[in-house]
């Protein structure tokens, strides 16, 4: 028994000891957490999350008509990490069992390469160990799906290794047209266009995210840590996809024809100012044309067309009318006051009418009219400048815009100068401003601010909704815009515009202008013109104004504004007129027609709850209307308004009976419906004036 | 050494199925409950920690480790249920022919063994293609040898020559056979056959020298990490990393060594990153932990499912599923003193000793690893750490204290049966 107990004690020692040993474990833990805890959890924390950002996404820039003119995709960017885990086990099984089968997916799918090439290339990658081997760039989703599918890269990014990066990038889905307007948005360099005008309202505002990164470099994120980004505003411009089609096909066809140096073509409304298109083509080493610079905002001298300047001030002088005579001569040269003036085009008869001398774009005519006026006061000449604000920028919303620059005509003011500028050099301005002048005229005197945005939407709510402007209605009086009018149309009547627009179906009112070119490096000798053609149509009742300036190559054959730039607003005129003038709005019925199959109408209110309900994103531009239309556009529901007037049968097509019976009897009318569904016809057509009692039979479908 | 005769042939008053489980999983209730809690324990943590190795393995299939421990647990009972229906002196002759065994194979696994984590310990066994660890095999003979040697040898004991020597000589070369490629597991197995020695009556002062011998090599270890580190000089350890063979593994030691001394808090180290994500899993435990399966720590801690478990079930279970735990290991050592008392023969006594306390030794310098009491060993949590061969032994272990414990058992009910006919 002595042996038993000999070893008890020693066990219970043991056991004692055991169990002390589970006791420093236990205190141990607790120091961990009661004493140093704080320490552990927040490195803890540190090492694992971390706040990233979220990318807002960049709004889209749209046409006035609903269109995307610039609008954000994913790109996908494929990297390989050739140490992934799985990709070196087992001394790269998986890598050498898969290789041909992703050469050749790659070879077939891209067709860029050969599948040996790939294999060859992934083969010196994997011998380098490369981490981050920059595989594929600027994948796009359909090509990022394949890709996900090819061997190997199907096995997950752990045993593949393949890393993908999404970054979002700015797709012109209309490519070049109007890049220079609508601008390009960029990574490493400066944006331009309204890109960059408009940045800070499309880029919204990143947000932040915290995430733990788990195996294989995942994050995951923790709820309730997240400031969500809020995305980008939508950019409705006043710019229409058809009309830019129209001004750059124009414009390029006279491009191509005369080899020119780089032309621009501005179409804006006139009565608001909106500029629905504006082209600008630059000619590229190897020939072709491309959107390479805002030429529209580009100021040069402008040659004739700035004739209508000094036409407007010399007219508010008072002193000489339209018709009075000026003396030209025969010999296309004469001596005005301090210089000696050439005309470019030899005039029909020695003395003109002041009406004639700018239909016939007299340079000695218009320099004499303006020396006579203001030889005494060019200061005056620049007052009047001053009032037709061609001595500043327009104030269109994109950045760019070059200020205007002309001849001192202050004090000590060089007569010499004063002759020139009335014939439009040794002044630079730009086809935009000049094209805002011309605008006010048509516009009976109002000067409208060009802009390029009509408004500012987020998730098709609108946030703000840009009006037009007018710079200023008083600039000149009523009886010289008349007039002014009157010379415009005699450009094209019996002018220097006649050979262009013979035989048009509506009247156009212009001006040419053709502008020797001394610029830089250019010399007056070296041959290059610049063409221009500014105007409206139609010229009884302006809807639209245009400018066309194309600079010629030297010595180029083609180099008169009636020549060059007259046929392209010719085009564009035409074109424009068949589309808009005649039937305005022929586009907004079209987009209905077209989708007709998706066209319901009712109580603005109703289709709107019903929308969110379904949780279906929708444009609201029902402008707080009772009653409304939807039709779709761009795959997404729009609400317009559908106007209700007094004593007036309103439009109850695509509504459902309830609401056709509700909106017709509440106005007194008999309804007699027939069919079930929406409504198809209705037996009084819209806008017709009704009154109580009427009958009125409804179509169903 | 008796043996047992077949008493079979008692019946007990329990009938039907719950008799016949009561038939049949004899030996001590208490740790039978004790494994299945264990058990279920280490299939709740296993499952949650393997998560993110089910992501890097299994593309997020989490369900397969989970079967994979449900496999290895019924396996595991199989082999303590087969192995405490063994007469546990069967052991006794078992145990010399594993340990004459267990040499070559250490040997084998020393230069031909697959490498993991850079010590050789591993070798692959045909077949069932798993990689056993011989250790595991070796120690557990020489637990049962110790066993048999200790209850043999009772008598000289107390004498160096004809019994403490002869004791300690297998355990030297079985430690000196492992130490190379896992000098943890070496030294724990030293440190268990020591407490085994001393719990067999040998002498304190035999004991005491031959600590003092297996410190020189633990102190040089220190000197080194401390000259290492004052020297702090990285081309050192350079030029040490690129020395081959057994001595690549010296400068591992060191470098746990070092860790743990200097508490270096750098997470660019694989080891100190290990003890600072194992304390960021406790810190966040608290009392009463975050709750079953949301460890977040569990992504980043290495060997979550099996060295650093413990960690997880602090995080997810708080202090209290520690104290749980520590209180299951406590237990159970403590049922298996009971056999010891109760065993009438020595070498089962020693046996369910021995091998008890080493297991529960093993599960104490797990969990002070853990907690960063003692540097980053490979040493895993028995019955709770997710399989392998090692959950298979210690398995075995168990089955072999049951056996020891079921024949107790009948003894006693034998005796109790004699009492009552005395009666």
């Amino acid at each position: 028994m002595e042996v038993r107990r000999d070893i008890l004690w020693r066990v219970y020692l043991s056991f004692l000891g055991i169990a002390a040993l589970s006791c420093f474990v236990l205190g141990r833990a607790f120091y961990i957490q009661r004493v140093q805890g704080n320490y552990w959890r927040s490195m803890g924390d540190s090492m694992h999350q971390r706040f990233i950002p979220v990318d807002a996404e960049r709004g889209t820039i749209y046409s006035e008509d609903g269109q995307m003119l610039s609008t954000s995709l994913p790109q996908f960017n494929i990297y390989i990490d050739f140490k992934a885990d799985g990709l070196r086990e087992k001394n790269g099984k998986i890598f050498k069992e898969n290789i041909d089968a992703f050469s050749r997916s790659l070879a077939d799918f891209f067709g860029d390469k050969s599948a040996d090439q790939y294999k060859s290339e992934l083969l010196a990658a994997y011998k380098n160990k490369e981490r981050y081997y920059a595989f594929k760039k600027k994948l796009s989703f359909a090509q990022y799906k394949a890709f996900r599918n090819f061997p190997l890269v199907k096995l997950g990014r752990n045993k593949s290794g393949v890393i993908t990066e999404v970054k979002p990038f700015r797709k012109n889905p209309f490519m070049m047209m109007a890049k220079r307007t609508i601008g390009l948005y960029r990574e490493n360099a400066q944006n331009i266009g309204l890109e960059r005008t408009y940045d800070s309202l499309l880029k919204g505002k990143k947000g932040k995210r915290l995430v733990r990164f788990i195996t294989g470099g995942v994050a995951v994120p923790v709820d309730g840590y997240e400031i969500e980004p809020e995305n980008g505003k939508d950019i409705i411009t006043t710019m229409d996809v058809n009309i830019q089609d129209i001004a750059e096909t124009s414009l390029m066809n006279m491009m191509n024809k005369s080899e020119a140096r780089y032309g621009t073509c501005i179409v804006m409304e006139t009565k608001t100012g909106k500029v629905k298109a504006m082209a600008n083509l630059g000619r590229r080493p190897d020939g072709t044309y491309d959107e390479d610079y805002n030429y529209a905002m580009l100021t040069t001298e402008p040659g004739s067309t700035f004739k209508l300047a000094t036409l407007l001030s010399v007219l508010s002088e008072g002193k000489i009318t339209t018709d009075d005579k000026v003396e030209i001569g025969s010999t296309g040269k004469a001596f005005v006051g301090v210089r000696d003036v050439n005309d470019a085009e030899r005039a029909p008869k020695p003395i003109l009418s002041v009406k004639e001398c700018f239909a016939h774009s007299s340079n000695i005519g218009m320099s004499k009219i303006g020396f006579k006026t203001f030889a005494s006061q060019p200061e005056k000449f620049k007052e009047y400048l001053h009032r037709f604000r061609l001595d500043t920028v327009t104030g269109i919303d994109l950045v760019g815009e070059d200020k205007p620059h002309m001849a001192n005509l202050g004090k000590g003011a060089s007569l010499k100068d004063l002759v020139t500028m009335c014939f439009g050099y040794a002044v630079e301005v730009s086809p935009l401003q000049t094209l805002m002048l011309y605008n006010a005229v048509a516009n009976d005197g109002k000067m409208m601010k060009p802009y390029l945005v009509n408004s500012v939407q987020s998730n098709g709510k609108v946030l703000k909704q840009n009006q037009p402007v007018v710079l200023s209605d008083d600039f000149c009086s009523p009886s010289v815009i008349r007039s002014a009018k009157e010379c415009m149309e005699d450009v094209v009547k019996e002018g220097t515009g006649r050979p262009a627009f013979k035989g048009m179906p509506f009247q156009v009112a212009g001006k040419t202008g053709t502008a020797h070119v001394a610029d830089g490096k250019l010399k007056y000798g070296d041959g290059v013109y610049q063409a221009s053609f500014v105007g409206y149509f139609p010229a009884n009742d302006p809807q639209y104004t245009c400018i066309v300036v194309i600079r010629t190559k030297p010595h180029s054959p083609l180099h008169y504004g009636g020549q060059l730039a007259a046929p392209v607003f010719r085009e564009v005129a035409t074109r424009l007129y068949a589309m808009y003038v005649d039937k305005k709005n022929s586009s907004l019925y079209a987009a209905v027609k077209d989708s007709s199959a998706y066209f319901y109408a009712g109580n603005a209110g109703n289709i709107m709850n019903v929308f969110k309900q379904l949780n279906i994103r929708y444009t609201d531009s029902s402008m707080q209307h009772t009653w409304a239309d939807v039709y779709a556009k761009n795959y997404e529901p729009i609400v317009k308004p559908n106007e209700v007037k007094q004593q007036t049968m309103p439009d109850v097509k695509g509504m459902g009976l309830k609401d056709a019976l509700f909106l017709l009897e509440n106005m007194g009318l008999k309804v007699v419906p027939n069919g079930k569904g929406k409504v198809m016809a209705q037996s009084l057509s819209e806008g017709s004036a009704v009154k109580r009692g009427l009958t009125v039979y409804l179509q169903l479908s | 050494m008796m043996e047992q005769t077949n008493i079979q042939t008692l019946q007990h008053p329990l009938k039907g199925w719950h008799r016949n489980l009561h038939q049949h999983t004899r030996g001590d209730k208490v740790i039978w409950a004790l494994v299945v809690l264990l058990a279920l324990v280490s299939l709740l943590a296993v499952y949650s920690a393997t998560g993110s190795l089910a992501y890097k393995n299994f593309k997020g299939d989490t369900e397969v480790y989970l079967f994979k421990q449900i496999g290895f647990i019924m396996a595991g009972i199989m082999v303590i249920y087969f192995a405490h229906r063994i007469n546990y002196t069967v052991y006794s002759k078992v145990a010399q022919v594993l340990f004459i065994l267990s040499i070559p194979l250490l040997l084998y696994t020393l230069f031909f063994g697959v490498r993991m984590n850079e010590g050789s310990r591993w070798i692959r066994l045909p077949l069932i293609n798993m990689t056993m660890q011989t250790s595991d095999l070796a120690k557990l003979a020489l637990f049962m040898y110790l066993a048999r040697l200790i209850s043999k040898k009772q008598d000289v004991i107390k004498d160096l020559k004809k019994g403490f020597l002869p004791i300690m000589t297998p355990v030297a070369i079985t430690c000196l056979l492992i130490a190379p490629a896992n000098l943890s597991t070496a030294l724990l197995l030293g440190a268990s056959c020591l407490m085994l020695l001393f719990i067999g009556r040998a002498r304190v002062k035999h004991i005491l020298v031959i600590i003092g011998i297996a410190l020189v090599p633990v102190l040089m270890l220190i000197m080194a990490a401390v000259i290492r580190h004052k020297s702090g000089n990285d081309d050192a350890t350079a030029t040490k990393k690129t020395s081959a063979g057994l001595f690549s593994r010296v400068d591992t030691w060191v470098g746990r060594v070092e860790n743990f001394i200097y508490d270096t808090k750098d997470a660019d180290n694989d080891d100190s990153y290990q003890v600072n994500q194992a304390k960021i899993a406790i810190a966040k435990g608290g009392i009463f932990g975050v709750g079953p399966g949301n460890s977040t720590t569990r992504d980043y801690l290495p060997q979550a499912y099996n060295d650093f478990i413990f960690a997880i079930i602090i995080e997810e279970y708080g202090l209290i599923g520690g104290i749980f735990i520590l209180f299951i290991y406590l237990v159970f050592l403590y049922r298996c003193i009971r056999i010891f008392k109760r065993c009438p023969y020595a070498f089962g006594a020693f046996l369910a000793l021995g091998l008890s306390f080493t297991l529960a030794l093993q599960a104490m310098i797990n969990m002070a690893v853990t907690v960063n009491l003692f540097p980053v060993t490979g040493v895993t949590l028995p019955l709770v750490s997710m399989g392998g061969t090692s959950f298979l032994f210690t398995c075995l272990s168990i089955g072999i204290i049951l056996s020891v414990a079921r024949n107790v058992e009948q003894e006693s009910s034998l005796k109790s049966a004699e009492e009552t006919k005395a009666l």
